[in-house]
């Protein structure tokens, strides 16, 4: 075999090692990402999806946030972006993000108990990186 | 003025035009008056763009906020200082501020370039004027015109998020774009070198010190948003692999590449196409970071919708460089062909390439889980993601390997190592690296992936170290200097070569930094005014923590009511007492009434104290000044060795501006380059 073919070699198990990589990461950390319907769809339908870790898009629903004393234990209720009937109780156990207000879109990671509370390991919330204003929320607005 | 700056941004259009068809048709035609007019179309327009962001800033700075751009990102309270740097707060300013600096590298370009490199610059004028050209089309048409008008008269503006109301944050995105922007002129090089046909590495010498200097500010850029994060952002790291860092690290990637490949050209004239490729694929990077940093793209296919215009425009953009390169790569291919043949494994040509598809494999993995929801949610309608896990696990096996280069490149032979040179070179580094991993497990440390890349660092910092002592040796020995002067002149007569190792000294130490992390101690704790918390370093030390109580105040933050609530911590070190922490809530009682966190940092060079306020427990009593209203979430972080990637940093910088130093004497510096392959072995053979 000439210099440049057992190169081609080396190339070819680099690409396959990064390809490896890259296929086994995804496949061990991949989380669906769902919304509120589709979750409570799934976890009524495959009782084992309990135990899937998934990322939640939802809305806290206003009033519903509270503290459990003494503990660093958060508790509230978030409802589905869409379809504001369906809604489930959401548990976190870490320090919240600044962003965080009962009213705010949230990011949740985490998997839904079977005793239908959902057990969040971490929560985002949503404000992107453009952090601009709609007209609507200027002072002044006459629509 | 903002009425002036709206009409120059109009103006500029039509001039942009004109001197991209000036540029391509004077290169075509060969006549001097086009390319001038192509030439000095650039000033016009680098003046045009002047005036428009100065008409952005000056509505700024007189709060009209009729300009739905200025009510988005500022309100009367807002601080001078904030208001002017609004040209980049948000998408519709940044894309007129990227232009600006384009405008303004290409001048400089233009400038230094006037009287020389005639057969490169009317080419390299047409593809710069044809970017500023897309930049300014953009602006007037895509819906983010900064200069767009509401139909009514807001009484105040919405004002600057808080969190981006930072020293940091305000220095970081210009400075990545200095780096994008200043890409563009050896991209356009590039192309200049395609359309008039001098392909040999004519157009690399030319533009090495646009590309470092781009590398430059583009290291420093990720690393000043990294700083942001750390302090500004409260959760005690400074990388979260999302989609937006994960977009100015892409450009980072391929250029670095990049920079290494152009060397294996230069030396020995081979990898021309995959020097193209490299180049043509940075500058699209460096679009495709600035179109997806300041949209919401990568959410959701669905917000696509709401960004139709630009998204298409960008990515029509994009398809339209790529297709043109692709077409004039493979028309030139012939010329392109490689003059040499990489002889050996063991050769420096083989270590480089490995560092590329490295680097591009890093590259490959990061667009890939960033993309990846998008992907998914495309083929499968399942929105599938990934998280800063699946990119721990791809780069850091990739990454260590990379580190393993950084010490190998340097030292092994140019064509074909021998089994003497790989002994001479490697064999004490590597017995360095395994004594320090392994006195770092008979002291404690227990973390795998950490102690391999400690060990790894080891072994690239001896073969660093080695190189500069052996050089500075044989030439104190030669030339009969002293060790520092011989330093000093070592490095001096060869600033790229010593300068690069300085760099890889920077990057060593941050990847030492990186591993560090794997050390981080995070505890939480609910305390009341009094109480101690003890934590304990992994360096063996113990902090205790007193907390003294909480302080509530209405003060006056800038120009805007703040309320502030202060924790204040005394620390000791081993019971050596070391001063006091504090760490705050605030909160603006104007419009932008969302919390911010404070964190408390202690750096010293091992490790910093990171203190957080998480909460209060009773936010409404700690303001009426109750007394049993003082309890705080208190979160304690150690991070070992964080302060290495600002120092490391710092390297980087001092060694890259070493290697861009104009020379004092360039016909003395030609002569040394020319004469430095023949004089560097010499010297290597004196140090044995």
């Amino acid at each position: 075999m000439n210099k440049n073919g057992r190169f081609m070699v080396g190339l070819v198990g680099v690409a396959g090692v990064v390809t490896y990589l890259i296929w086994t990461g995804i496949s061990e950390t991949m989380v669906y990402y769902v919304t509120p319907v589709e979750l409570l769809q799934r976890v009524a339908a495959d009782p084992t999806f309990h135990e899937v870790g998934v990322r939640v898009g939802a809305q806290v629903i206003p009033g519903t946030y509270s503290r459990v004393e003494g503990e660093l234990l958060h508790v509230f209720t978030v409802r589905d972006l869409v379809d504001q009937e369906i809604t489930f109780v959401v548990e976190y156990r870490d320090a919240l993000p600044d962003t965080f207000t009962d009213e705010i879109e949230v990011v949740l990671e985490g998997r839904m108990r079977a005793d239908g509370v959902f057990e969040a390991t971490t929560l985002l919330t949503k404000c992107g990186s453009r952090y601009e204003a709609a007209p609507e929320d200027l002072p002044g607005y006459v629509g | 003025m903002t009425i002036l700056g709206e009409f120059a941004l109009w103006i500029s259009l039509p001039v942009a035009v004109w001197g991209m068809v000036m540029g391509y048709a004077g290169g075509r035609t060969q006549r001097g008056d086009l390319v001038l007019s192509a030439e000095r179309s650039i000033y016009v327009v680098f003046g045009l763009l002047i005036l428009a962001s100065a008409g952005v800033t000056a509505a700024f700075v007189g709060d009209r906020f009729e300009y739905l751009y200025v009510a988005s990102y500022s309100n009367v309270e807002l601080e001078i200082f904030y208001k002017i740097t609004g040209l980049w707060a948000g998408q519709r300013g940044s894309l007129l501020f990227w232009a600006l600096l384009l405008g303004f590298f290409a001048s400089v370009c233009v400038f230094t370039n006037r009287k020389k490199n005639r057969e490169f610059m009317p080419y390299v004028a047409g593809v710069l004027h044809t970017i500023i050209g897309f930049f300014i089309v953009v602006l007037l048409f895509a819906d983010v015109n900064p200069f767009e008008r509401l139909d009514f008269m807001p009484a105040n503006g919405q004002g600057l998020n808080p969190q981006l109301q930072n020293y940091w944050m305000t220095i970081h995105p210009p400075t990545l774009y200095l780096g994008f922007t200043s890409f563009s002129v050896p991209f356009a090089f590039a192309v200049a070198s395609l359309l008039n046909g001098r392909l040999d590495a004519r157009w690399i010498q030319l533009t090495r010190r646009w590309i470092l200097t781009s590398w430059l500010f583009l290291s420093v850029g990720i690393v000043f948003g990294m700083r942001w994060a750390y302090e500004e952002l409260g959760w005690g790291g400074y990388w979260f692999w999302d989609p937006v860092e994960n977009a100015s690290l892409l450009p980072w990637l391929t250029a670095t590449a990049f920079l290494h490949s152009i060397q294996i050209q230069e030396h020995r004239g081979m990898l021309k196409v995959w020097n193209m490729s490299l180049v043509l694929m940075t500058f699209l990077l460096t679009i495709f970071a600035t179109f997806l940093t300041r949209s919401g793209l990568i959410e959701s296919v669905h917000s696509f919708a709401q960004e139709l215009r630009i998204a298409y425009m960008f990515l029509g953009f994009m398809g339209a460089v790529l297709a043109v390169c692709v077409v004039l790569i493979l028309y030139r291919l012939p010329q392109l062909r490689s003059e040499n043949q990489i002889e050996s494994f063991f050769s420096r040509e083989s270590a480089f390439l490995f560092n590329n598809l490295m680097l591009l494999g890093v590259a490959f993995a990061v667009a890939w889980g960033t993309l990846f929801p998008l992907i998914s949610e495309g083929i499968t309608g399942q929105k599938i993601s990934v998280g800063p896990p699946f990119f721990e696990m791809v780069n850091f096996p990739i990454g260590l390997i990379l580190l393993t280069l950084v010490g190998v490149g340097p030292v092994i032979a140019w064509r074909r190592a021998t089994r003497r040179n790989l002994q001479k070179n490697f064999a004490t580094p590597v017995v360095v690296g395994l004594v320090t991993a392994a006195v770092l497990w008979i002291m404690g440390a227990r973390h795998e992936l950490a102690l391999v890349t400690f060990g790894i660092s080891a072994f690239v910092l001896t073969v660093l170290f080695t190189e500069f002592w052996k050089g500075t040796r044989a030439r104190a020995r030669i030339e009969g200097e002293g060790y520092v002067l011989a330093l000093f002149h070592l490095v001096t007569r060869n600033r790229r070569r010593w300068g690069g190792y300085i760099v890889h000294v920077g990057f060593v130490m941050m990847c030492i930094a990186f591993a560090g992390a794997a050390y981080n101690i995070d505890e939480r704790f609910n305390v009341q005014p009094g109480d101690q918390m003890e934590v304990v370093s992994p360096f063996g030390h113990t902090y205790t923590l007193t907390y003294e109580g909480l302080s509530m105040s209405l003060g006056r933050g800038q120009r805007n009511l703040l309320w502030q609530a202060i924790a204040t911590v005394s620390v000791a070190q081993d019971g050596v007492p070391k001063g006091i922490l504090t760490t705050e809530k605030r909160q603006y009682t104007n419009r932008n009434t969302q919390p911010m966190t404070e964190v408390g940092i202690r750096s010293i060079v091992r490790e910093d104290l990171y203190l957080i306020l998480s909460a209060l427990n009773d936010t409404d009593g700690a303001i009426r000044a109750e007394s049993g209203a003082q309890g705080i979430d208190l979160q304690v972080l150690i991070k070992p060795l964080v302060s290495w990637i600002w120092f490391g940093c710092m390297m980087i910088v001092f060694g890259t501006v070493i290697a861009l130093w104009p020379s004092v004497d360039r016909t003395m510096a030609a002569q040394a380059s020319t004469s430095e392959s023949e004089t560097e072995p010499a010297l290597a053979e004196a140090a044995d």
